[in-house]
């Protein structure tokens, strides 16, 4: 029992962490399609920063004729940039610190891109502005001092200049600037003649746009410039290099915590399994015990039945005995009682005398089958108590025997001896149910003239008696049920007899903790041997119980 | 012998819960999803500076008509005096006639009131592009004393006691009349405003006899008279900031400069955003005059005419001028398939 018990907690144990990890799994799962949003959005930042270096590149040369892209560009890097804030649930702990700090610093260079990138796109118009502008004005200055006959070789510093600027455009270096500073104070200087050609409005225009390019090229290039080193793609890089590593540790305790997973299930269904193994040879255990205690109840059943079968048998000996030994002499008494009744008054003294003395011989055989029978009845109701006094054995015995003699008219050769101390404390009466029965049995037994041997020997211990007869002997087989009330010997159904003698002599002698055996002989005769104790004490305490 | 049946119960409740955290390891997770289609900011359709509105912009129109029934309902100020409507005139492509705006029991707005037409395509909100949302804007224009002096709560609540507004929150919004659901609603329209199919839009998608001659004409010196290097892109403006008065001071001719006047500088304190405003948005711009953040253009060529003479610091001829006006009117849309 203790064994199933440790089972169970390990199982309910098992069960708990298997339960209780699955549930940490399931909310700690990697959601693939966070992951691959999360990875994605992070790979885009890169892609866009690419894209928007490009962008800007493209602008500075003119290429790109909208900033819209960058716009778009910048609403989707904040796109990102806000759900990028939220770090997948399946990352380690301290994975969302660790990505926090790496996305700041990418939100602080995005930040700086922005401002930049806004400056830039404001210069840069202005720039662009000029550049598309100052050649048409050129063209146009070019045309209209032609038209206007200019002899003072005003188109040519016109041209001069345009071409100064583009060279500055494209190389930008300070030799180009000075040239184009040059140039632009010729024609400042030309002014003079374009008015004589009415152009030095546009001229003055067209100066100024100069003017604009030369200062503010370098502030775009310079723009561009702080653009393109902004370290936001680094920044992004590492930001999803971290990133990587933190997902490459989930995916490694993930695949930690599925082996642990089942190892638990593994553990639950061997200990589940022993559970039940367990359960099922205890239950066998207990069947067997109760097939045990059912067929021994059966046992004692069946004995109880066979008890109650011979108490029924018993009673109806009883009954059976009653009508016909108990009738016997009852209907001696009442024929002698209805002679005397009769011809009392014309009898003799002797004859009369001899029908009361059948009526007294009647009434003492009714008398001590009616003792026996009380005295089995008292030892079957457990009442049967010896009450020991102090007895002279010796006369006690020769008193009986001379009883028997003078009772049965000498018809026997009654051989008495005793041996030892006479002194003996005994029940009297008990001793008389044992030694008369015995001896009246003897008598009975035994053809007349036969000798009977009766032994009384005393030690220090207890008392022996032996009777001996020379009569039918007891079948062997019988034997065993010749204590028993009512059984009578086979070949003894011929002779009177209630069949309680032995019952009684068995009884007196249990309660006084007494023995008896018996050797016999078909045809040769029979021998009782009875041992009790000397000094019989009060054995209250010692007897058995009642049944 | 048999298993008992609380042996069988057992059996049973110990292969359920085994089943159960079998499957579960043996789950890696659900399928992903096809990607989502990234949005391609690098891609433009035309090489032009200028790129169509798109003809199909998804709009909520339940919610948007709450929020154009919200956008006149003068509840949402804080006096139950003031609608958004009254700066911002159906009568007028939502935006108002008037230099400066005035409104019951407020000053005078410092600004002129621009359209609210196409404002989903701005990149940022209001003269000094102070906002970079919708949203963040606003809520600025509802707690601003001098504007809606109001607040979400305190509409939703006015709302509340207003019959009809409560039952179509609830067939809009699964919560109802809430703060959040009425800023929703007035988003959802602003968000719809939008006025594709200009003439100029065909044109840019083909249709070579959308626009006149002369609207041809205006277009190119749009692009070379460097028009388009500020008004450019979906919206023709409105997506970058530029100085008022590149090539000769705008303030100093105008005089009188206030606090309105210095733009983005408001913002950032930063010098070089003095004077510094968002480019505006040109579509419909037909019919949104007057013009500039304080008014003073009162009609298309003026503005044309004062463009050219402070960023382009040139005086245009007034052919070049007309034939601009006739290309900004090629930007004019169809809101609900008809003009604004």
């Amino acid at each position: 029992m203790r064994g199933s018990l440790v089972i169970r907690a390990a199982l309910g144990l098992c069960l708990a962490g298997f339960l209780a990890l699955a549930a940490f799994i399931l909310a700690h799962a990697i959601d693939e399609r966070e992951q691959g949003r999360y990875a994605r959005d992070l790979r885009r930042l890169q892609t866009l920063d690419s894209g928007l270096n490009e962008a800007v590149l493209k602008a500075r040369s003119g290429l790109l004729p909208q900033y819209d892209p960058l716009v778009a560009a910048f609403r989707e890097l904040h796109r990102l940039r806000d759900a990028l804030r939220r770090a997948p649930a399946f990352l380690p702990r301290g994975s969302a610190d660790r990505l926090g700090v790496e996305l700041g610093a990418y939100e602080k260079a995005l930040t700086r891109k922005e401002d930049l990138v806004e400056t830039f796109k404001t210069e840069n118009s202005v720039v662009q502005t000029s550049l598309l502008y100052f050649p048409v004005l050129a063209t146009s200055l070019i045309d209209r001092a032609h038209a206007a006959g200019d002899r003072a070789g005003f188109s040519e510093r016109v041209r001069t200049l345009s071409s100064a600027l583009m060279l500055f455009e494209t190389v930008g270096d300070e030799d180009a600037k000075a040239r184009v500073l040059r140039a632009q104070e010729e024609l400042r200087s030309a002014l003079d003649a374009a008015k004589a050609l009415g152009l030095d409005r546009d001229t003055a225009v067209a100066i100024a746009h100069a003017r604009v390019i030369v200062e503010r090229k370098p502030t775009v290039d310079e723009l561009v410039r702080e653009v393109l080193s902004v370290p936001s793609f680094a920044a992004a890089a590492r930001a999803e290099e971290t990133y990587t590593a933190l997902h490459h540790a989930a995916l490694g305790r993930a695949v930690a915590q599925k082996q642990l997973l089942f190892a638990l299930a593994l553990g639950v269904i061997v200990l589940g399994l022993t559970e039940v193994i367990l359960f099922m040879r205890r239950s066998a255990l207990a069947l067997g015990r109760a097939k045990d205690e059912l067929s021994l109840a059966h046992e004692a059943l069946a004995v109880e039945h066979e008890k109650e079968r011979l108490r029924g048998e018993l009673r109806n000996r009883f009954i059976t005995m009653t009508s016909h030994e108990f009738r016997t002499p009852l209907t001696g008494i009442v024929s002698s009682a209805e002679l005397l009744a009769s011809f009392g008054e014309r009898w003799d003294a002797e004859h009369r005398l001899d029908h009361v003395e059948r009526i007294r011989k009647a009434a003492g055989t009714m008398e001590r089958m009616l003792e026996d029978v009380l005295t089995i009845g008292r030892a079957e109701a457990g009442v049967l108590r010896p009450s020991p006094s102090p007895i002279r054995l010796d006369e006690f015995c020769r008193a009986l025997v001379e009883t028997l003699e003078h009772s049965t008219n000498r018809s026997h050769a009654l051989r008495y001896t005793f041996l030892g101390d006479p002194d003996v404390t005994m029940d009297e009466r008990l001793l008389q149910h044992v030694l008369g029965n015995l001896l009246g049995n003897a008598v009975k037994y035994s053809a007349p003239g036969t000798e009977i041997r009766f032994a009384v020997r005393t030690t220090a211990e207890e008392c022996l008696f032996s009777v001996h007869d020379q009569g039918l002997g007891i079948p062997a087989e019988e034997i065993p049920t010749l204590f028993t009330s009512f059984s009578r010997a086979s070949n003894a159904q011929h002779l009177p007899g209630t069949g309680l003698g032995l019952a009684v002599v068995k009884r007196a002698l249990d309660v006084q903790k007494g023995t008896i055996t018996v050797e016999s002989e078909l045809g040769r005769g029979t021998t009782f041997h009875v041992s009790i104790p000397r000094r019989l004490a009060t054995l209250e305490t010692t007897l058995t119980p009642p049944a | 012998m048999p298993p008992s049946p609380s042996t069988i119960a057992r059996l049973r409740r110990w292969s359920t819960a085994l089943l159960a955290g079998a499957t579960l390891a043996a789950c890696g997770g659900p399928a992903s999803d096809p990607e989502p289609r990234p949005s391609e900011p690098f891609l433009t359709t035309t090489g032009q500076p200028i790129e169509p509105l798109p003809l199909d912009e998804a709009v909520d129109s339940e919610r948007a008509g709450i929020g154009e029934a919200l956008f006149k309902e003068p509840l949402m100020s804080g006096d139950g005096k003031v609608a958004c409507s009254d700066c911002h005139s159906e009568k007028h492509a939502l935006a108002d006639e008037r230099a400066k705006s005035e409104a019951s029991g407020r000053p005078y707005s410092p600004v002129n009131s621009p359209t609210m037409y196409n404002v989903r395509y701005l990149f940022k909100l209001a003269w000094g592009a102070r906002f970079d949302s919708l949203e963040a804007h606003n809520d600025a224009l509802m707690t601003n004393p001098n504007v809606m002096a109001s607040s979400w709560e305190g509409a939703a609540r006015r709302l509340a006691a207003k019959a009809g507004y409560e039952a179509r929150f609830r067939h809009a919004f699964a919560d109802g009349l809430t703060p959040m659901n009425v800023r929703a609603a007035l988003l959802d329209y602003e968000r719809s405003l939008v006025t594709p199919n200009a003439p100029f839009d065909r044109y840019l998608r083909g249709d070579a006899s959308a626009i006149s001659e002369r609207a041809k004409r205006g277009y190119a010196l749009f692009k070379t008279y460097g028009c388009a290097s500020c008004h450019q892109g979906m919206a023709v403006g409105g997506n970058m900031v530029q100085r008022v008065g590149i090539m000769r001071d705008y303030f100093a001719d105008r005089g009188k400069v206030t606090p309105p006047d210095w733009g983005r500088f408001n913002l950032t304190h930063l010098e070089r955003d003095r004077f510094v405003f968002r480019v505006p948005s040109l579509r419909n711009v037909a019919l949104t005059a007057p013009y500039f953040h304080d008014g003073t253009a009162a009609t298309l060529e003026s503005a044309v005419t004062a463009m050219a003479r402070y960023q382009l610091g040139r005086e245009l001829e007034p052919d070049d001028v007309a034939l601009l006006a006739d290309f900004l009117r090629t930007l004019t849309g169809e809101y609900r398939g008809k003009p604004p």
